[in-house]
C-alpha cells in the first residue's frame, strides 16, 4: 500500500537527533500550525465580512463587538498571522545556522523564502481589509512604492489598485489576493515545500556514519511531541487573543483626506525607516529586493566550503560566512524596526 | 509524555473557559436605528441614560452619530469616540457644517428661515470682524473702519493674523482678547462658563463635575448670554480683559455696562425677548460694527408719539412666528393672532396685540421667552411723552426713563 501524505510525512521512525527541540526549534511545524488556525479562523472570518469600502470598516467592528466570539476568531486569526511571520522567520534562521540549506536541500529552501515572503503579502493584504484610519496611510505609501519602479511601475499599480488610486476597486482586489491569489499560491508551496522535507532526507543531519547519536523514534512519538508542542502553541495564542485584542481604528471616511503619516504594520517598519532615508525606489523597492535577493543565494555562495558531516548542529564552520551575513542582515532589519518603532 | 499532554490539554481546557468568560461578560449591547439614517448603532449601550437633547431632536429619529459622528458599531470607549465631530461639542464651527448642516437640517434656504449656519458663520458674535476692524484701524493697520479681517476667513472677510501685524498692541489683542466669539474657548472660571459654536447659547454650559450636559434649546435667558458678555471690559490701554470684581446678587447689579443707560426692560426681560434671532445670529450680512447690525429699539416694541409700532397678522401655517412658538411654546399662538414685526419684518412672535376697549388704543403682551412670565406694555401713543417725534432713537428715551442702579 502507497504510504498516505501523514505516513510520507511521518515515517515509522526517524533519528532522535531530527525531532530535538534544541536542534529545530519547531519553528517549521509551529509556523505550520499557525498557517492551519490562520485558515480555519479565516473561513470564519468570510461569513462576516463585506469586503466594499462603506461596509468593511463597520464589518469588522461588527465582528469584534457584536458578533459572539467574533472578537476571538479575529483576534486568533490576526495572532496567528503574525504568529506564522515570526515563526517563518525563526525557521529560516534556524536554517541558515544550522547549515541546512546546503543541497540537496536548495529547491526547498527556495521555497520556504517563497512561503516567507507569501506569508508577509498575506498579511499585509489582511491588515489592508480593516479599510480603517489605522491601515489607511501604510496601504497609500505601500502601493505608492509600486508606482515608483521604472517604466512598469505606472502598469503595476494599475494592476494592484484597480485604479488611479485607492478605492473600491483596491480593496476588492486586495480582498481577493488574500483570499484566493496568494491562499494559492501559499498552499502550493506549503504543500510542495513539506513534501520535499521528506524527500530530502527529514530534517538536516550529517550522514548516518558521521552521526554521534544514532537513537531512533517512532511516528507514533513523533505525533505525540507534535501534539503537544501544538497544545503549548494553541494555548499561547488562545491567551494572546483573549488579552491583546487585535488592531481597530475609525472606519475611513469616503473623500477622506490622506493621513498624515502613521506607523506601518510592524513588519513593514524597517521598510518605512528605509524609506525615509531618499528616494522611495531606491529604499522602498530596490533595497527590500536586494535583501531577498542575498537570502535566496544563501545556499550558492561558497556551498563547497559546507561539509555535509557539518550538518546536524548549529553553526558549522563551513558556512560561517553566510551565518554573518544573515545574522548582519536580521540586525540590520531588527535595528530599522526599532528605529522605525521610536520615530 | 502522557502526563505532558494531560498537563497541556488541561491548560488549554482552561485558556478556553477564560474565552468563554470573557464572552459572557462582554456588554449586553443596546441597538438604536434611526430613523434618519437606517444605520443602526450602538452608542446607547452606554449612554442610555442620557436625556434626550431636546423635542426636536428625539433620538428614535436621529440617533446619536448624524450629529455627533464616532463609531456606530464599537463597543470600545476610545474607539467609538475616536472619531467624533467637535469632540463633546458637534456644534463647534469647524464642524457645524457636518454635524448640524444639510438642507434639511440647519444650513437649508434663506427662504424658510433655515440659513442658521451660513448666518452664525458670518455674524459678529463668530467673526469678530467689527472689534477687529476697530482695532486694527485704530493702531493703523488698516485706513477705514470697514470690516475686512475675520477671526477664520469666509467669503468677504479674510482671516485675522495677529502675528503678520506690525503693531505689538494689535498682537496683543491678539493674544489677549479673543476670547469671548463663537469659536474661542472660555476664559477659566464659572462665570465665562459655555460652550463654542450654537452651544454656546443653545446648550447649558458644560457641567463643573464633567457629568454629561446633554440639552439644546431655543428658550435662553439672559445668564446663558451672561457667559460672553456683562463681565468685565477689554481694556486698549493695556490690552487686556479686566474681570468684573463685584458679586452681583441679583438681575438689576448683573446688568454690567460702566456708563450705560438702561431702562427697566433691560434688566427684567430676558435679552432675547428683544434681541431677535437675525440681531444675534446674524442676517447673512458682514457688518462693520455692532451698532450696525443691532436694529431693535425702544420704539420697535412702543412705538412714537404719533405711530404704532408695526404689527402682522398670522395668516399660515407655514409663519415663522408659529414655528418659533412650537419650539419654544411659551405662548399660545394661534392663526389670526396679531403680533409685533420689526423694521425688517421679523416676528417678535413672543409679543402679541391686544385691542383696545371700544376702538380704543391697543396693548401688549409679551411672554418671555426663557419662562413665559408674561408682562403687558401700552404704546407711546396715548401717553405723557413729549418726545420730538423726529427723535426716537433709544438714547433720547434713556434721557427720562434710565433706571439708576
Amino acid at each position: 500500500m502507497r504510504p498516505s501524505f501523514y505516513d510520507h510525512l511521518h515515517p515509522p521512525t526517524i533519528p532522535a537527533a531530527q525531532a530535538r527541540l534544541r536542534y529545530s526549534l519547531a519553528a517549521g511545524g509551529l509556523a505550520v500550525f499557525m498557517t492551519l488556525v490562520a485558515g480555519v479562523t479565516g473561513i470564519l472570518l468570510t461569513f462576516y465580512y463585506l469586503p466594499t469600502p462603506d461596509q468593511a470598516a463597520k464589518s469588522v467592528q461588527q465582528l469584534a463587538f457584536l458578533v459572539p466570539f467574533g472578537w476571538l476568531v479575529r483576534n486568533l486569526h490576526y495572532w496567528s498571522a503574525q504568529l506564522l511571520v515570526l515563526a517563518a522567520a525563526l525557521h529560516l534562521l534556524r536554517v541558515v545556522f544550522t547549515g541546512a540549506y546546503k543541497a540537496p536541500r536548495r529547491l526547498n529552501y527556495l521555497l520556504g523564502l517563497g512561503l516567507l515572503v507569501t506569508c508577509i503579502l498575506m498579511d499585509f493584504t489582511g491588515y489592508a481589509l480593516r479599510w480603517d484610519e489605522g491601515v489607511h496611510w501604510a496601504l497609500v505609501a505601500g502601493t505608492n512604492l509600486v508606482r515608483s519602479i521604472p517604466v512598469v511601475g505606472g502598469g503595476l499599480y494599475f494592476a494592484v489598485v484597480g485604479g488611479s488610486q485607492v478605492g473600491a476597486s483596491t480593496l476588492i482586489r486586495f480582498y481577493a489576493w488574500h483570499l484566493f491569489g496568494l491562499t494559492l499560491v501559499l498552499l502550493i508551496l506549503l504543500v510542495w515545500h513539506i513534501f520535499r522535507v521528506r524527500r530530502d532526507g527529514g530534517i538536516a543531519l550529517p550522514p548516518p556514519q558521521a552521526r554521534g547519536d544514532t537513537s531512533r523514534i517512532t511516528r507514533k512519538e513523533l505525533a505525540r511531541r507534535e501534539g503537544l508542542a501544538m497544545l503549548w502553541a494553541g494555548i499561547v495564542l488562545l491567551g494572546l487573543a483573549i488579552l491583546v485584542p487585535a488592531p481597530l481604528a475609525p472606519a475611513i471616511q469616503s473623500g477622506a483626506a490622506l493621513p498624515l503619516e502613521s506607523r506601518a504594520p510592524w513588519f513593514f517598519l524597517w521598510v518605512q525607516q528605509l524609506l525615509r532615508l531618499g528616494d522611495p525606489f531606491v529604499y522602498g523597492v530596490l533595497a527590500p529586493l536586494g535583501a531577498l535577493l542575498l537570502l535566496a543565494l544563501v545556499p550558492y555562495i561558497t556551498p563547497q566550503r559546507l561539509s555535509v558531516d557539518e550538518l546536524g548542529r548549529w553553526f558549522p564552520r563551513g558556512g560561517r560566512n553566510m551565518q554573518v551575513m544573515v545574522a548582519a542582515l536580521s540586525a540590520a532589519i531588527v535595528l530599522l524596526s526599532l528605529l522605525g518603532l521610536a520615530h | 509524555m502522557h502526563r505532558s499532554l494531560l498537563l497541556a490539554s488541561f491548560v488549554l481546557l482552561v485558556v478556553a473557559g477564560l474565552a468563554f468568560w470573557q464572552q459572557s461578560h462582554a456588554l449586553a449591547p443596546l441597538a438604536i436605528t434611526p430613523s434618519l439614517t437606517g444605520q443602526t448603532e450602538y452608542c446607547l449601550t452606554c449612554h442610555a441614560d442620557l436625556p434626550e437633547i431636546s423635542p426636536s431632536h428625539p433620538v428614535e429619529t436621529f440617533g446619536c452619530v448624524l450629529c455627533h459622528g464616532g463609531e456606530p458599531l464599537a463597543l470600545d470607549a476610545n474607539l467609538a469616540h475616536s472619531s467624533m465631530r467637535g469632540e463633546a461639542n458637534p456644534s463647534d464651527l469647524t464642524v457645524v457644517e457636518a454635524s448640524c448642516g444639510g438642507e434639511m437640517c440647519h444650513s437649508g434656504s434663506a427662504l424658510a428661515d433655515r440659513d442658521h449656519i451660513q448666518r452664525v458663520t458670518s455674524s459678529l458674535q463668530a467673526t469678530y470682524a467689527g472689534a477687529i476692524a476697530q482695532m486694527r484701524y485704530t493702531f493703523g493697520a488698516q485706513p477705514d473702519l470697514t470690516a475686512h479681517q475675520g477671526i477664520y476667513a469666509i467669503d468677504g472677510l479674510s482671516a485675522f493674523d495677529p502675528s503678520a501685524e506690525t503693531s505689538p498692541m494689535l498682537q496683543q489683542f491678539g493674544s489677549n482678547c479673543l476670547t469671548c466669539h463663537l469659536s474661542a474657548q472660555p476664559m477659566t472660571g464659572e462665570a465665562y462658563n459655555r460652550w463654542t459654536g450654537c452651544a454656546a447659547c443653545h446648550s447649558t454650559a458644560p457641567a463643573s463635575d464633567s457629568s454629561l450636559v446633554h440639552s439644546l434649546t431655543t428658550s435662553i435667558d439672559y445668564t446663558q448670554c451672561n457667559a460672553c458678555h456683562n463681565q468685565g471690559n477689554y481694556s486698549l490701554a493695556d490690552m487686556q480683559f479686566h474681570a468684573r470684581t463685584d458679586e452681583p446678587s441679583d438681575r438689576l447689579h448683573a446688568y454690567y455696562q460702566p456708563i450705560a443707560q438702561f431702562t427697566q426692560c433691560e434688566y427684567t426681560l430676558a435679552c432675547t425677548d428683544c434681541h431677535t434671532r437675525q440681531e444675534v445670529m446674524g442676517d447673512g450680512q458682514i457688518y462693520n460694527n455692532e451698532k450696525e447690525a443691532e436694529y431693535v429699539q425702544c420704539q420697535t416694541c412702543h412705538g412714537t408719539p404719533d405711530s404704532l409700532p408695526l404689527t402682522h397678522t398670522i395668516s399660515s401655517e407655514d409663519e415663522l412666528a408659529l414655528r418659533m412658538a412650537f419650539l419654544n411654546p411659551v405662548i399660545d399662538l394661534q392663526m389670526g393672532d396679531t403680533i409685533l414685526v420689526t423694521d425688517k419684518g421679523e416676528p417678535l412672535w413672543n409679543i402679541r396685540v391686544m385691542p383696545g376697549e371700544n376702538g380704543g388704543l391697543p396693548s401688549y403682551e409679551l411672554f418671555s421667552k426663557p419662562n413665559g412670565e408674561r408682562f403687558t406694555f401700552n404704546p407711546v401713543m396715548g401717553s405723557a411723552c413729549q418726545q420730538d417725534p423726529t427723535q426716537q432713537a433709544s438714547n433720547t428715551c434713556h434721557e427720562c426713563h434710565s433706571v439708576e442702579r
